[in-house]
């Protein structure tokens, strides 16, 4: 297996947030606001980082990932869209009757999703026990977990890190999609988890800071030799809504529902000036 | 008859199956030891992994490993691996359909004297309630041997219940078919249902009602999810009375599948003898299941009652 070869993680970006977009032509709303802030450290993680094949979803050596904040699926789906794993067409699906693409992702409905998450709190503890299992049959591929910084409220993370930590679980990376927003307003303001990088250091966690949109330093901080016998944390400095003016750094993207007029704007805004471009890309 | 520890029967099972079954993996939260593991985590130190005092993780860890093809056994104080960690049960291992084995030992009442806290008398319920799950409550050491290996064998979550007390050891080879009861006596003028320890109290009291002139049909279901409802029914339309017991509460354990079963046939009528739906106080074992009616006198006593209200 190698990296699957995809364009730059930047156009992969790109076309991941018009698939969000088409996404959210077949459904009124959605999570967009953070599937937007963490779109591009996936893009950056399936287009050079992940080894991974989706032509053989189910590869026991294959690299995890798992969408912790599983709210955030329509980034993840809108990116195993365009990696190849299943039919763009699936995309017009989303929210829909019997969908295979539902608001959170479903193991046993799609190729490339490796756990059931959405319920808070859940995906950091399951990557652990993925690394220990596949360290158990002496297998180097590497767990990958996108968390919230508002998900960091659920103490079972914390069980997770230490438990982690403990292990010198080196294999795992766990990504905080930190863009400083929750449902009720600032993180700051709902339930403060700063400082994010001194509490996963306390917990014995080797931690990189990094701009949550910059590839060159995600792919760098992803790509930093993994002989280290500690987990993992990036703390990604993250703009709820990137890439869409009108609800970016907005508490209301958490779960937006356009207008049709905001919905027109977000296209122009990532470059789809008309419906035939949109159609064919 | 000899006596033996449930929890040292448990952990030398799942040990030896674990010797011969590279794939299980033991998870200890701070009780590996208390669950029978104390041997085995010296002889196979890289497949005993303790977590600490984290049952929530453990329960997603063990999800994790078992998506590499581990088969996890996790272990614990019957509500920190039922009802503290129920929704990391729920969605890791039920919804995701994991190859986990989660064991709630102390069941019941017998973690007595530690109050409600650490009485386990919802676990049917919960576990049961878990779409995929199978929940297991073997009786004496032989079926309990039996129910390990078939739990083990077994593609899929299971919960299984076990308890502290000594346990009877009639050395037999129980075969253990997971969703199947056995008549333990046949008997026209009632049906008496059981499960898990219990099943040996109750084994005690229809031999005392048999050799006084009533014939009881005992039928023990070691599997309470998914219940054999054949077995029931058969039982059932024979006899038209059918009295459950069990250590567990009321509501949602196996009285309420049996009723389920019976409500569904539109047949005899049912009683229970289980734990009214209160908080319990802290007393000794045998007191708790006398205050509750699960002695065998009480259980005796219940089966007269169902008898003469016929």
């Amino acid at each position: 297996m190698s990296p699957i070869s995809c364009d730059s993680s930047r156009d992969l970006a790109l076309r991941a947030r018009r698939n969000v977009l088409r996404m959210l032509e077949a459904t009124p709303a959605g999570h967009v606001g953070g599937a937007m802030s963490c779109i591009d450290a996936l893009a950056v993680l399936y287009a050079s980082v992940l080894t991974i094949d989706p032509s053989r979803p189910g590869d026991p050596r294959r690299d995890r990932f798992l969408l912790s904040a599983g709210h955030k699926a329509m980034a993840q789906y809108a990116i195993l869209a365009e990696c190849g794993f299943f039919d763009k067409s699936l995309l017009d699906t989303y929210g829909k009757e019997d969908t295979a693409l539902g608001g959170h992702p479903d193991m046993y409905k799609l190729p490339g999703i490796e756990g059931n998450t959405g319920a808070l709190g859940h995906g950091l503890a399951l990557g652990v026990g993925m690394g220990m299992g596949l360290r158990q049959q002496n297998c180097d591929a590497r767990v990958f977990v996108i968390l919230g910084d508002g998900e960091l409220a659920e103490g079972s993370n914390w069980e997770a890190a230490a438990i982690a930590a403990h292990y010198r679980l080196g294999s795992l990376t766990a990504l905080v999609d930190v863009n400083g927003m929750q449902i009720s307003g600032p993180t700051a303001a709902v339930m403060s988890m700063e400082s994010i990088p001194e509490k996963f250091a306390a917990f014995g966690w080797r931690v990189v800071e990094v701009d949550g949109h910059d590839h060159e330093a995600l792919h760098d901080v992803l790509t930093l030799p993994s002989s280290e016998p500690r987990p993992t944390a990036i703390i990604m400095r993250t703009v709820k809504g990137a890439g869409i003016p009108t609800i970016a750094s907005r508490v209301e993207s958490h779960y937006w529902k356009p207008t049709p007029e905001e919905l027109d704007d977000a296209i122009r805004s990532l470059g789809l000036d008309d419906r035939t471009a949109h159609d064919s890309r | 008859m000899t006596l033996v520890d449930p929890r040292k029967t448990f952990g030398a099972t799942v040990s030896d199956c674990a010797l011969e079954r590279p794939e299980i993996v033991v998870l200890s939260t701070d009780s590996g030891k208390s669950s029978g593991f104390g041997a085995f985590a010296e002889e196979a130190p890289d497949r005993y992994i303790e977590v600490g005092i984290a049952e929530q993780a453990a329960t997603a860890i063990a999800a994790g490993l078992a998506t590499t093809g581990a088969i996890p056994v996790l272990c614990s104080i019957a509500p920190f691996v039922t009802s503290r960690n129920f929704e990391f049960f729920r969605n890791d291992i039920g919804y995701m359909k994991q190859n986990v084995k989660i064991v709630g030992r102390n069941g019941g009442f017998t973690y007595s004297e530690l109050g409600s806290t650490h009485h386990s008398l919802e676990d049917y319920a919960l576990a049961g309630s878990i779409p995929n799950v199978v929940v297991l409550a073997p009786g004496d050491a032989g079926e309990l041997r039996a129910a390990c290996r078939a739990m083990l064998d077994y593609e899929g979550p299971v919960y299984m219940r076990i308890g502290s007390g000594p346990i009877p050891d009639f050395r037999d080879n129980r075969e253990f078919v997971i969703g199947r009861g056995y008549y333990v006596t046949r008997g026209a003028d009632l049906t008496v249902v059981t499960t898990g320890y219990t099943s040996i109290l109750v084994r005690e009291a229809v031999a005392a009602a048999r050799a006084g002139g009533l014939d009881v049909e005992l039928v023990c279901v070691p599997t309470v999810v998914p219940i054999d409802a054949g077995i029931i029914l058969e039982s059932a339309n024979r006899t038209g009375l059918v009295l459950t017991v069990e250590e567990h509460y009321e509501f949602g354990g196996l009285g309420s599948r049996v009723a389920d079963v019976l409500s569904a046939s539109g047949g005899a009528r049912l009683s229970k003898v289980a734990v009214p739906q209160r908080n319990q106080p802290s007393s000794t074992y045998d007191d708790l299941l006398r205050r509750n009616g699960l002695d065998v006198p009480g259980i005796a006593r219940a089966m007269m009652n169902v008898v003469q209200s016929r």
